[in-house]
């Protein structure tokens, strides 16, 4: 496995200012549009409800240029009985094998524009660095449950991947139910944004994604893709899916689901 | 007292009219694609968790609408999509409201105890001049609720709900008790909307609707000499 403590020299940028910025809280000064990356979403739609995506991606992003994480809950507001949300068994043939086999075989593809494209088994996803989070996963419907989620942060496996190439600009993550969503940089390199094996101190159970799945917590929970089957760093949104970002944004939501 | 009726004049600024009826485009919007968001997901609860099959404070089963009847009534793509784009309309609007409102000091004029500069008569008829001076209060203060506290009371539990939002301001969560309190009085607000906005309506008819539409459209008042 490459070696996961030492990012990308890009990374590195990016986790001083984001850290500078939140020490000296010159936030806005210290933060120069370039590493915020776009500040409005790759889906552009007319009219008015197009404005309303840009001002609410731009007036949010910019609110949360010091990267900040989202509350992390006490243990007692965990919820035992997490509840499992649209697909709970992807029909997938291959899926089905791989669970048949409790994903021995699992592989995680990580490649597009990654200076080492890479293949990482689900042991050798749970010896890399490990974040445990107590957090809200938000359904845009509108319920909300917290519960312990324990998994990789995506920086660490995209740096066993040698990195991102200069050119990336999003990482596009694939299930195994069909699902595809764009994620940019901002919310890539966030500490928070983890590929998650664990719930609540159990394997993360079929129901409920396994055997990983993606938290990206500052958005709602269409963007949290179950099945997690491959990743890959893209220049555009435009080659994924129907090119408008994702899955959701395919369907006529929202890119950005931070609300 | 003199009692001359004055031939209409301008009394209303265009800035108002214009506002006046952005916000009822705004408020149309935000509610109807706030009911298709809430009858894709029927249920109310309190604190920081809740989800179907979670103990529920309101349930629209309870009221006889299966969750499969909303489901079909509710479209929560549409509705999100203009409930957000709504929100900011609404949002940008009232702040111009607001600001030229208390440029102007058009809000003292609510105030209760406070003698208007000129007595405006909706209509000729003593006994309205009379009503509108009794309900002049209750009024004012009505009016002042809704712009100074339920308005930002819907604002606030709807940021309470995004989740981004929440990572810039996780104060919001625990200011309301929880995402799901703040999610249920979004809902109890609406509830006070939607009861102002019959009883706003109802009084422009029960004192000339056409007056009063044109007097918010042109801006053009009839205005009585006390």
């Amino acid at each position: 496995m490459a070696d996961d403590t030492t990012p990308s020299p890009i990374f590195t940028r990016r986790r001083f200012l984001g850290s500078a910025a939140g020490l000296s809280g010159l936030v806005l000064a210290g933060c120069d549009v370039a590493d915020m990356g776009d500040l409005t979403p790759p889906t552009k739609r007319g009219g008015l409800v197009g404005i309303a995506d840009k001002l609410t991606m731009a007036s949010q992003r910019l609110l949360m240029a010091h990267q900040p994480l989202v509350q992390e809950h006490d243990p007692r507001d965990i919820v035992q009985d997490f509840p499992t949300w649209g697909q709970t068994n992807p029909r997938d043939e291959e899926y089905q094998r791989l669970l048949a086999g409790e994903f021995d075989e699992w592989r995680l593809e990580v490649g597009g524009l990654v200076n080492a494209p890479v293949s990482i088994s689900l042991p050798q996803l749970q010896s890399m660095k490990r974040r445990t989070q107590i957090t809200a996963h938000i359904c845009e419907q509108g319920w909300s449950a917290i519960a312990e989620w324990t998994g990789t942060p995506l920086m660490d496996v995209l740096a066993a991947a040698g990195g991102l190439k200069p050119e990336a600009r999003f990482v596009a993550v694939s299930s195994f139910d069909g699902w595809y969503e764009c994620y940019d940089l901002f919310d890539v390199v966030h500490p928070q944004t983890i590929l998650a094996y664990g719930l609540n101190g159990r394997d993360l159970p079929r129901g409920n994604g396994a055997p990983v799945r993606l938290r990206v917590e500052r958005h709602c929970g269409y963007k949290q893709l179950k099945f997690v089957k491959s990743i890959e760093a893209v220049a555009t949104v435009e080659e994924v899916g129907r090119g408008n970002g994702g899955i959701n944004a395919d369907w006529g939501f929202h890119w950005y689901a931070g609300a | 007292m003199t009692d001359q009726v004055s031939p209409p004049v301008v009394r209303r600024s265009l800035l108002v009219r214009i506002c006046h009826w952005i916000n009822l485009i705004a408020v149309g919007y935000l509610l109807v694609s706030g009911v298709h968001i809430f009858l894709d997901f029927p249920e109310l609860y309190l604190g920081k968790t809740g989800f179907r099959g979670y103990p529920a404070v309101f349930r629209l089963e309870d009221i006889g609408i299966s969750w499969d009847q909303a489901g079909q009534w509710g479209d929560r793509r549409w509705g999100r999509n203009y409930h957000f784009t709504f929100a900011w309309v609404f949002v940008l609007n009232g702040l111009v409201y607001v600001t030229w409102s208390l440029y102007r000091r058009h809000f003292r004029a609510m105030l209760p105890g406070t003698k208007p500069p000129v007595s405006r008569a909706i209509t000729d008829d003593a006994a309205s001049v009379a009503a509108a001076h009794r309900y002049r209060t209750p009024q004012g203060i009505a009016y002042l609720t809704m712009i100074f506290f339920v308005t930002p009371l819907m604002f606030l539990t709807g940021l309470a709900q995004m989740p981004a939002f929440t990572a810039i301001a996780p104060w919001l969560i625990d200011m309301f008790g929880g995402r799901q309190t703040a999610r249920t009085i979004h809902m109890i607000a609406t509830v006070a909307v939607v009861g102002f906005a019959l009883v706003h309506v109802g009084q422009v008819i029960a004192t000339g609707f056409f007056s009063n539409m044109r007097g918010m459209i042109t801006g053009r008042l009839r205005t009585r000499e006390e």
